[in-house]
């Protein structure tokens, strides 16, 4: 099966190349919305490599995100470290929580694997908030920003930041998706008892990829931790982690760029139906587009199981 | 210390009680359709908004009860139609996404519908607190654990003494040989999902007088009820029974000896060791489906 593109490399350098543009002229709002869509991309893209390649699923994506920015959190406030070493630790934490767990929920299989991740995730957020050294439920304040010398990052700073994570994420993962490795991924989707008869390491792999997801989410919660200077344990609830599921699923599972357009949708969906809403319904409040990212939810696996990047994907493939 | 513990205990059986009913929803859809309905907490926090409202209003609670079962059942119905007939052949996780779908489209509905606002209900019968060996129960509980009996015993005659009850079992066990036989598996799977709508509203309606109602309270019973079916084992009845009775005891005790931001934490962490040592739940039998 082929996907969408050979060439990841330079249109990530094209997109990271247009955002350090955009920043320029964009008010410092939309800046922080390219921020935030960065960041959730780049968790989105270590999940589609999970979910979508090695058709497994995660709906506890958010712990990990949190785990990198609480990591990260803790040793620059409490430890005085550069962020730098804060996103690195944080991602080695999530990666090595991920390690740990991944000895216990991916025993299981399809729904019951779904329910032990919403279930880490909801305990992961238990420990946020019940843990005082990490700032219990009122969280962390004054998260240090990331600085370059002299240069302490700035709004425009921290979205190219994080479109240079996501060039370089959908780099990495394209490679690791195209190599053997992302096939003996595809071959577990596809059959996980055939792709062990013909020789794949389904437990290792399953293992690695979660693994890797969560090494994406880590540093994305760093990122998030510093450029939004505080955290607290809502920001990484069981909600988050049903909108990456919603951003990896409207993109296409088994999509790179699938994962930057639905987060790219999602966040901006957001945006457009908290303005639209209360004109068109004066009594709806912006709460309200919950109601439509879930119908969004259903009719895209209705009418369009593998996302909005299937029409190209197919186009491609003739 | 043990009178604590016990006040806790009864605390954590009024919760049980519902966390059954939801839980018994959850193994009444898998048992026909093979698929996890995580929407199954929202149709108990309609039933509870619904009557609350409605008696808000000055309707009577038997009516309002009655038109919050209804509302609820049809909530069902229309998922099946609308969100899940139309996706069918789709994979087990697509149907699971779907199902998350729709429970944050009915929440998201619900804070359109009721605001934030809290609502509540006045207690069924009015009295002092019922008090066994030193702890107190409202006495709104004797109503919710009335409920579970009924709606139990309702399920078991069903299943075991009716014929349509017999036709069910039978496509459950054998889906394409009950289909050649003539059992119309669409209308069951449709009919599950309305049951077990229906069955989430009334426990939504009989438990709102205790904890009260807002329009984001299904998330917390969904989670619970799905935790207690798997729990008790996702194709077992009485596991639905023993399951919710487990956690809410859980809980309820975690929350009282530990801290209260500890319960949820706590009924988590006993289900993935279930899930770990006895996948198939406790009274379970060996999976049959992944």
């Amino acid at each position: 099966m082929r996907r969408l593109s050979t060439a990841y490399a330079p249109v990530a350098a094209v997109i990271v190349a247009v955002v350090a543009v955009l920043v320029w002229f964009l008010p410092s709002y939309y800046t922080g919305l390219l921020t935030l869509i960065g960041i959730y991309a780049l968790v989105t893209i270590g999940l589609n490599v999970f979910m979508g390649y090695a058709g497994q699923v995660s709906l506890g994506q958010a712990a990990f995100v949190g785990i990198g920015a609480y990591t990260s959190a803790v040793l620059s406030v409490k430890l005085h470290l550069t962020p730098w070493l804060g996103a690195l630790a944080g991602a080695a934490a999530a990666a090595l929580v991920a390690f740990a767990l991944s000895f216990i929920v991916l025993r299981l299989r399809e729904n019951l694997l779904a329910l032990a991740t919403l279930a880490l995730g909801i305990v992961i957020n238990v420990v946020f908030n019940e843990w005082d050294f990490i700032g219990g439920s009122s969280g962390f304040k004054g998260i240090p920003g990331f600085a370059l010398g002299a240069y302490v990052f700035d709004q425009r700073a921290y979205a190219i930041l994080a479109w240079v994570l996501v060039g370089v994420g959908i780099w990495f993962a394209g490679n690791v998706v195209q190599s053997t490795y992302g096939r003996a991924l595809i071959a577990i989707s596809s059959g996980e008892l055939g792709a062990q008869a013909l020789g794949v390491n389904s437990e290792g792999l399953r293992r690695q990829a979660f693994v890797l997801s969560a090494v994406y989410a880590g540093i994305a919660g760093a990122v998030y931790a510093s450029s939004f200077t505080y955290i607290d344990p809502t920001s990484f609830g069981f909600l988050l982690s049903v909108n990456f599921v919603l951003m990896a699923v409207i993109g296409g599972l088994r999509s790179l760029w699938g994962a930057v357009i639905g987060a790219a949708i999602v966040v901006a969906l957001g945006q457009i139906l908290q303005t639209v809403i209360p004109l068109v319904l004066p009594g709806a409040r912006g709460d309200f587009q919950s109601f439509f990212l879930g119908v969004i939810l259903v009719a895209m696996l209705i009418l369009m199981p593998r996302g909005l990047t299937s029409r190209f994907a197919s186009d491609a493939q003739a | 210390m043990t009178a604590a513990l016990w006040q806790y205990i009864l605390g954590g059986v009024v919760d049980g009680a519902i966390f059954a009913l939801v839980a018994a929803g959850f193994v009444l859809i898998y048992q026909v359709t093979g698929i996890i309905n995580l929407a199954q907490g929202e149709f108990v926090m309609i039933g509870g908004m619904t009557a609350a409202a409605l008696t808000t209003g000055g309707m009577p609670l038997v009516g309002a009860a009655a038109i919050a079962v209804a509302l609820a059942a049809a909530a069902g119905g229309l998922t099946y139609l609308l969100a899940i007939r139309p996706a069918r052949g789709g994979t087990a996780l697509t149907l699971l996404f779907i199902t998350l779908g729709v429970d944050v489209a009915l929440r998201g509905l619900a804070l359109f519908v009721w605001g934030t606002n809290p609502y509540s209900l006045p207690p069924f019968s009015a009295g002092n607190a019922i008090v066994i060996f030193g702890g107190a129960l409202p006495p709104q509980a004797l109503w919710v654990l009335g409920t579970d009996a009924l709606v139990f015993a309702a399920l078991y005659l069903f299943f075991r003494h009716t014929r349509v009850g017999t036709a069910v079992r039978a496509a459950v066990a054998n889906p394409p040989i009950a289909s050649t036989f003539g059992i119309p598996l669409r209308t069951f799977a449709f009919g599950s999902f309305v049951v077990a709508a229906a069955i989430g509203g009334l426990g939504g309606v009989v438990i709102t007088p205790i904890p009260g109602v807002q329009y984001d309270a299904g998330l917390t019973y969904g989670l619970a009820g799905f935790v207690s079916a798997v729990l008790g084992g996702i194709d077992s009845l009485p596991g639905a029974l023993l399951g919710g009775f487990t956690l809410g005891i859980v809980e309820h005790v975690a929350a009282g000896l530990l801290s209260p931001g500890w319960d949820q934490g706590l009924g988590f962490l006993i289900l993935l060791l279930v899930l770990v040592v006895r996948p198939q739940g406790l009274l379970g039998r060996a999976a049959r489906r992944a």
